[in-house]
């Protein structure tokens, strides 16, 4: 195992550490409760190494200019909730198809609309699967403790340069706020690890950004580098211009797809917490899992043996470790704080419908009693 | 050291979170585990807040208090003294302001509740009434005996500007006296 530190701190502040450590060098955004402290730490931490954090007018600006900076060539990240992202939707859509590399943080907290803006929620599961219109995969992780804020963030700006799109990290109210050790990578443990996104460096004439095999992405080659090429939210061909001609367009959205669907092997993350001796499953992510595996650390001082799946990459979903879950076991309970944005993948990956739920969506967290009293109803 | 569980509860603007930061990475710095949640509302100012903090040797995974097992509360509010009281366990202290916060005779026969009037001395005796969140830290140690002082303390000066290092001090030792005459007179 490569060499840890131990830092005291929030989610939201580590998630911003984090962005600085992988070699994030641009903010933009908009401040929204319950993520504003991420921009707070950005703009503290960016002007120090020569990087830039913006407050914009607005979230649909804050995306622009971030969107903007990862077109340029530079390691990105924006940062909002719920709300946010509702209205940063359209952008959002923008990147997936321009390919553009972009690291977005969703604090969430209780909606629909304005919701409930201090308190806790996980209702924004579905909406980072599709954020916008149009057919595009997303990539979409969710940290379940401390440490995760800080590792998952990392490997979120990797997924991106990786995978040339926006990535989703999911935090919640209770992550990102609650204030504790955390231990984790050094930064040179950090900074080994990046792998900078894919050039050219062939003849400018030959330069085609959006001609790459049907399963990898686009080569976006940093901007004022001599390389020229063009952005469009339209339909475009391999040099980035619009068409409508028939096989490209069909080309270019099954690329989009296949580019992450052929390697959900280097993207697909989760935890299983005392899952091989256990009688009931419980399926959660989150901070909902801190809440589960207190419970059954409890159930199982009575001798209940319960187990939990934690789905770490929520987008793609880890169908086929879900399915051989769902073969073994007769008990399962899905656990989340929605009204079963998750439970739907979950049935479609173990192929069945009878799978147990509790959810909570008044904005306060599940406690380990709710968990109890619900395991022993099954 | 067995788990502590405490809860600090006020009203939005107070200041009560610094205290449970302490708390927690005083902990962590003796080698166990701390953890500090806060509760707060969409109000700006006189919402409900609420802070719990969990120090134990073990590791802590759920972030907040479970109501019942809360050892000792402090509460500077009333509206949020009624709201959380009851995650206090059966003959857990509750050290309240008198001046704002106002338990049932009820109350008094299920817990021990202690009148200090915490912002009345950070306002008036330490000059200040920000340092109310040490005069906290001080009341909440001298009771639960959590962690040794001079590591509180230190604890507490890393994460305060030097300037006011004096008059935190100051808030400190007159958090501390309070508290040891009230457990005297009890």
């Amino acid at each position: 195992m490569s060499a840890t530190r131990e830092i005291i701190s929030s989610g939201n502040e580590l998630a911003a550490i984090a962005s600085v450590d992988a070699g994030c060098m641009f903010f933009a955004g908009y401040p929204l409760t319950p993520s504003s402290e991420i921009m707070h730490v950005a703009s503290d931490l960016l002007p120090k190494i020569g990087g830039a954090a913006i407050q914009m007018e607005d979230e649909i600006a804050g995306v622009a200019a971030a969107i903007g900076a990862g077109m340029s060539g530079v390691r990105t990240l924006t940062a909002t909730s719920g709300p946010g992202i509702s209205l940063k939707a359209e952008n959002l859509g923008l990147a997936q198809m321009c390919e553009v590399p972009l690291v977005v943080i969703n604090v969430m907290r209780g909606g629909p609309s304005t919701g409930l803006p201090t308190r806790v929620s996980q209702g924004d599961v579905a909406q980072a699967k599709n954020p916008s219109h149009g057919d595009y995969k997303s990539i979409t992780v969710c940290a379940g403790n401390l440490a995760e804020c800080y590792t998952e963030t990392v490997r979120a700006f990797n997924l991106a340069d990786r995978f040339m799109q926006p990535v989703f990290v999911l935090l919640d109210e209770t992550i990102g706020h609650m204030h504790a050790k955390a231990e984790i990578p050094t930064v040179e443990a950090v900074k080994a690890g990046i792998v900078p996104r894919k050039t050219f460096d062939g003849p400018a004439d030959e330069y085609l950004p959006y001609g790459a095999e049907q399963d990898q992405p686009a080569v976006l080659n940093p901007m004022f580098t001599g390389y020229r090429y063009h952005y469009t939210g339209l339909h475009h061909d391999a040099s980035g211009f619009p068409t409508e001609e028939i096989e490209t367009c069909r080309k270019l959205i099954d690329r989009l797809f296949q580019k992450v669907e052929k390697y959900t092997d280097e993207i697909e993350s989760n935890e299983e917490y005392m899952v091989d001796d256990a009688d009931i499953l419980i399926i959660g992510y989150g901070s909902a899992s801190l809440a589960i595996k207190e419970a059954i650390n409890m159930l199982r001082k009575e001798g209940i043996k319960v187990g939990m799946f934690r789905p770490i990459t929520l987008w793609p979903s880890p169908e086929a470790r879900m399915h051989e879950l769902g073969q073994k076991f007769d008990k399962v309970l899905s656990v989340e704080l929605n009204q079963g944005q998750y439970l739907e993948e979950v049935q479609r990956s173990m192929g069945r419908l009878d799978i147990a739920k509790l959810t909570k969506t008044n904005g306060r967290p599940f406690s380990p009693s709710d968990i109890i009293e619900k395991v022993k109803e099954l | 050291m067995s788990k502590i569980v405490m809860r600090f509860t006020g009203v939005g603007g107070q200041g009560v979170l610094l205290a449970g930061e302490i708390f927690a990475a005083a902990k962590i710095k003796e080698g166990g585990f701390g953890i500090k949640t806060a509760t707060y509302t969409s109000q700006v100012r006189g919402g409900a807040t609420v802070v719990d903090i969990q120090l134990d040797d073990n590791e802590i995974f759920y972030p907040y208090a479970i109501d019942g097992e809360i050892d000792f509360m402090l509460s500077v509010a009333d509206v949020s003294y009624q709201q959380f009281k009851n995650g206090v366990k059966d003959g857990g202290t509750i050290v309240i302001e008198p001046n704002l916060v106002h338990p049932t005779d009820e109350d008094r026969k299920r817990w021990n509740i202690v009148e200090i009037a915490i912002i009345t001395i950070a306002k008036e005796e330490v000059g200040n009434v920000i340092t109310q969140s040490v005069v906290a830290l001080a009341i909440a140690n001298t009771y639960t005996k959590a962690l040794d002082k001079k590591l509180l303390v230190d604890t507490m000066l890393s994460k305060v500007p030097k300037k006011v290092h004096e008059l935190n001090l100051k808030a400190y030792d007159l958090g501390e006296k309070y508290a040891t005459e009230a457990m005297a007179e009890a």
